[in-house]
């Protein structure tokens, strides 16, 4: 697409972005470095891809999260957050461990959806090891099934502040 | 007597106790004793070559049963030079050995063959005639085939270089003899003197000139006449690597530079032409060998062949200048000839010294199977590392001071009317600078894979420290390789004199190319760097304390773990992109077999990779032409087969023959 055609595209389809909503109360103990704008890695624990769904929603054009300082990033050695979605199956249990130990501190992690919370209806699933949170230490839970756009942005701007 | 007399008699006779202790003495002190009289027969020659350099003049004449002029050893400026570099390459590699020999190279044949080597190669540049110019030539010739197959019962790869290097070297024999031969027939005279009347334009001295030529560069180790240099180099041991790469290559740019200088001087332009050429096509094939090569001392070799083609290189744009009216560049690209020689010997000594002490500690070659050594050996990575950034032509080293000036003589040289030189300069620039890059690369290689990272083979993980001498003689050499980055001045004098160019003058710290207006301070570039890291490290230093350090428990491996350390980066893979670059000149072979699980074709079971570097040269011009000479060799053994009868049966014919042509 050329240039001239892509600002004529722009001119055209105007600003699809959501406004803004109110600014949420940020969390009280983010670490200093993170405060303002911070790098997200995912990782899928055992999602069934609902969040995954949403989550890219979160980071497209009509929430962008992006406006609030988060960003998703390749590598946890690039990543001051986690972002965790679904059950931890058995052998996402290891690798997990490895992708939060591997993300510089001081980190946050950040647990998306009612598996990541507490296993939703996998609860007791032959090759499901436990909830997030029992695997690795959680700071912010995302409830929902999935959770709608709007609530990941808003737990990703209780953590940037913005 | 004169002082250097005395210098070259000193020489004969500790090169001959040396040789004696080598032989008689009692097995314990043997090599001891050996290293250290050959240490003192490098000091000798040094200090000759410092005393011809300063002035000194002296004549030993050598009788001789042959019905011609007695041998003379009269060494020039010039020699005097060439004795210094292989004086001090001489002493380091000595007191190398001293810690280094053991095994099959502590053979006494072995031991007596390096104090001879190291007297030969000295009274090569000393000798004043053309008879005791090849004796001393043939001299280091053999000795070196000796120690080059020091290993030659336990590994048979030694023998295969043993055979390329003594047909190679005898080939230059044969060459320098006949060019020589026909100088001297033509004029009727031995003596350098009498050959250097023949007028450079006739028919003799062209075909001299070229016989001389190839025969030289056989010597130096330029293409195509570089085969046996990667071959013999991993052979020898590494002391004799160090002397014969940094010392005995050099004696064909000595050789090149006494038929250019000396014997012929002002002869027709294409004289220069092809020694540009020559050293152009060597020094970027030489280079470019050596990035991809993953043995260490085969891309050392290469890296010799890169460095002698520069000199010569610089050698021909001396000449060619000094003939198309720009004298004050040609002096300074002859000058930069010679510091390329004295950098190169004092850097190789370094990096084969290095390699060697590398090379017994891991009992690794291939670098591919090293890393990990900078920790376990402190001294030898620290020295090898000075030796690799004065390979790499970096500030601080003589290496740099030498590129400096070839440089500074190229640029100084453009004269846009001529129109030769207007096409050789700017080609020149071009291939120096396209080398400088690739050594850049290739030493980055060397020294890095070696030293950094985690130990890719056994042999690594448990290296030891090299034992004192060999720590001593490392140190030696990358003192002198920083030493003469940081105070060139003597050394350029020395050279000065050498090449007898009066336009540049020279104090201890600075270069001055006072013809072509260039000045060199090595001293403040050194603080210029120094002040550049430590504003560079302090504002690092503040940022970092702004920023509060974020640890990392865990080193990220992709969800997995990273232990096996085959996952880290190779020589191999390091060079792969450049080898893909030059693809159409390195021509790699390249094997990939993938053998699929049984029950799929879609899952893989393991992927095997090979690839393997030939010399395009060999593959191309000696295979065949070793292929041809063999069929010939095999139509003489029908000949020749051994039979008695048949032997009888041809003096018979012989006899008839005879009888019949007397009759006729």
């Amino acid at each position: 697409m050329s240039l001239a055609k892509l600002i004529r595209l722009a001119r055209r389809s105007g600003r699809i972005a959501e406004p803004a909503p109110e600014r949420p109360e940020p969390l009280p103990d983010v670490p200093k470095p993170l405060r303002g704008s911070v790098q997200v890695r995912h990782v899928d624990a055992g999602s069934c891809n609902g969040c995954e769904i949403e989550i890219g929603a979160a980071f497209g054009p009509v929430y962008d999260a992006e406006r609030y300082g988060a960003r998703l990033v390749a590598s946890p050695r690039h990543a001051d957050v986690v972002m965790a979605t679904g059950v931890v199956t058995r052998n996402m249990e290891e690798p997990l461990k490895r992708t939060v130990a591997a993300t510089p501190r001081p980190r946050l992690v950040i647990a998306v959806g009612d598996c990541a919370k507490d296993c939703g209806v996998f609860r007791g699933a032959p090759g499901v090891v436990g909830s997030v949170g029992e695997v690795v230490e959680v700071d912010v839970e995302v409830p929902g099934c999935p959770p709608r756009p709007e609530q990941i942005v808003e737990a990703l701007r209780r953590v940037t502040g913005r | 007597m004169t002082a250097v007399e005395w210098g070259l008699a000193g020489q004969l006779a500790l090169a001959g106790l040396g040789v004696l202790a080598a032989l008689a003495a009692p097995a314990r002190a043997r090599v001891g004793l050996t290293g250290v009289l050959s240490a003192l027969v490098g000091v000798a020659g040094a200090v000759t070559g410092i005393v011809v350099l300063s002035g000194g003049q002296g004549r030993l004449s050598l009788s001789t049963s042959l019905p011609l002029d007695p041998m003379t050893l009269e060494p020039t400026a010039l020699g005097g030079f060439f004795m210094l570099v292989a004086g001090a390459v001489g002493v380091v590699a000595a007191v190398y050995s001293i810690g280094y020999v053991h095994g099959a190279a502590a053979a006494r044949p072995v031991l007596a063959a390096f104090p001879a080597f190291l007297a030969a190669m000295q009274l090569v540049p000393a000798a004043g005639d053309l008879l005791s110019f090849l004796a001393a030539w043939e001299l280091m010739a053999v000795a070196s085939t000796v120690l080059v197959l020091a290993e030659h019962a336990s590994r048979a790869e030694v023998r295969r270089a043993g055979l390329w290097y003594a047909g190679m070297t005898h080939l230059s024999f044969v060459l320098i003899l006949l060019g020589l031969a026909l100088l001297a027939a033509h004029q009727g005279g031995t003596s350098w003197a009498e050959l250097a009347t023949a007028d450079p334009d006739s028919a003799t001295a062209a075909a001299a000139y070229l016989l001389l030529v190839v025969g030289f560069a056989t010597k130096a180790g330029l293409v195509p006449f570089h085969v046996w240099l990667p071959r013999a180099h991993p052979a020898a041991p590494s002391h004799v690597s160090a002397a014969m790469s940094s010392a005995m290559v050099t004696m064909g740019v000595y050789g090149l530079l006494l038929v250019v200088v000396r014997l012929l001087p002002g002869g027709p332009t294409w004289f220069g032409v092809v020694l540009v050429a020559l050293g152009a096509v060597s020094a970027v094939y030489g280079i470019l060998q050596a990035s991809a090569a993953s043995d260490l001392k085969v891309l050392l070799g290469y890296s010799t062949t890169e460095n002698t083609g520069l000199m010569v290189l610089a050698a021909g744009i001396g000449l060619l200048l000094r003939e198309h009216g720009a004298p004050g560049a040609g002096d300074a690209a002859l000058l930069a000839c010679l510091l390329l020689v004295a950098s190169h010997a004092a850097f190789k000594t370094a990096l084969f010294l290095g390699a060697g002490a590398v090379l017994s500690a891991s009992g690794q070659r291939d670098l591919d199977r090293m890393g990990g050594l900078g920790m376990r050996m402190p001294v030898t990575a620290v020295t090898f590392g000075v030796g690799a950034l004065g390979a790499a032509a970096l500030p601080v080293t003589v290496g740099f001071v030498a590129e400096w000036t070839l440089l500074q003589s190229l640029i100084h040289g453009a004269r846009p009317g001529d129109r030769l030189i207007a096409v050789v300069m700017p080609v020149a620039v071009a291939v120096v600078a396209l080398t400088a890059g690739l050594a850049l690369l290739t030493f980055v290689k060397a020294a890095g894979i070696t030293f950094l990272a985690r130990p890719r083979s056994e042999g690594a993980a448990t290296a030891r420290e090299a034992p004192r001498p060999m720590q001593v003689a490392l140190v030696l050499a990358a003192a002198v390789v920083v030493g003469l980055g940081l105070l060139p001045g003597q050394l350029a004098t020395w050279a000065h004199a050498a090449v007898e160019a009066p336009s540049a003058v020279s104090d201890t710290t600075a270069i001055r190319l006072a013809r072509i207006d260039a000045v060199l301070v090595p001293l403040a570039v050194a603080t210029a760097l120094g002040l550049a890291v430590a504003l560079v490290a302090a504002l690092a230093s503040t940022a970092a304390r702004q920023a509060p350090r974020r640890a990392v428990d865990l080193a990220w491996g992709c969800g997995g773990v990273r232990s096996s350390a085959r996952m880290q980066y190779t020589a191999t893979s390091y060079a792969e992109p450049l080898v893909r670059v030059f693809d159409q000149a390195l021509r790699p072979q390249r094997d990939v077999e993938i053998s699929h699980r049984d029950e799929s074709r879609y899952l893989v079971e393991q992927v095997h990779f090979r690839q393997s570097l030939h010399d395009l040269v060999e593959a191309r011009v000696y295979d065949p032409l070793l292929g041809f000479v063999m069929r010939v060799g095999a139509v003489g053994r029908r000949i020749q087969n051994g039979s008695i009868h048949r032997y009888l049966g041809y003096s018979f014919a012989a006899l008839v023959l005879v009888l019949v042509v007397v009759s006729w």
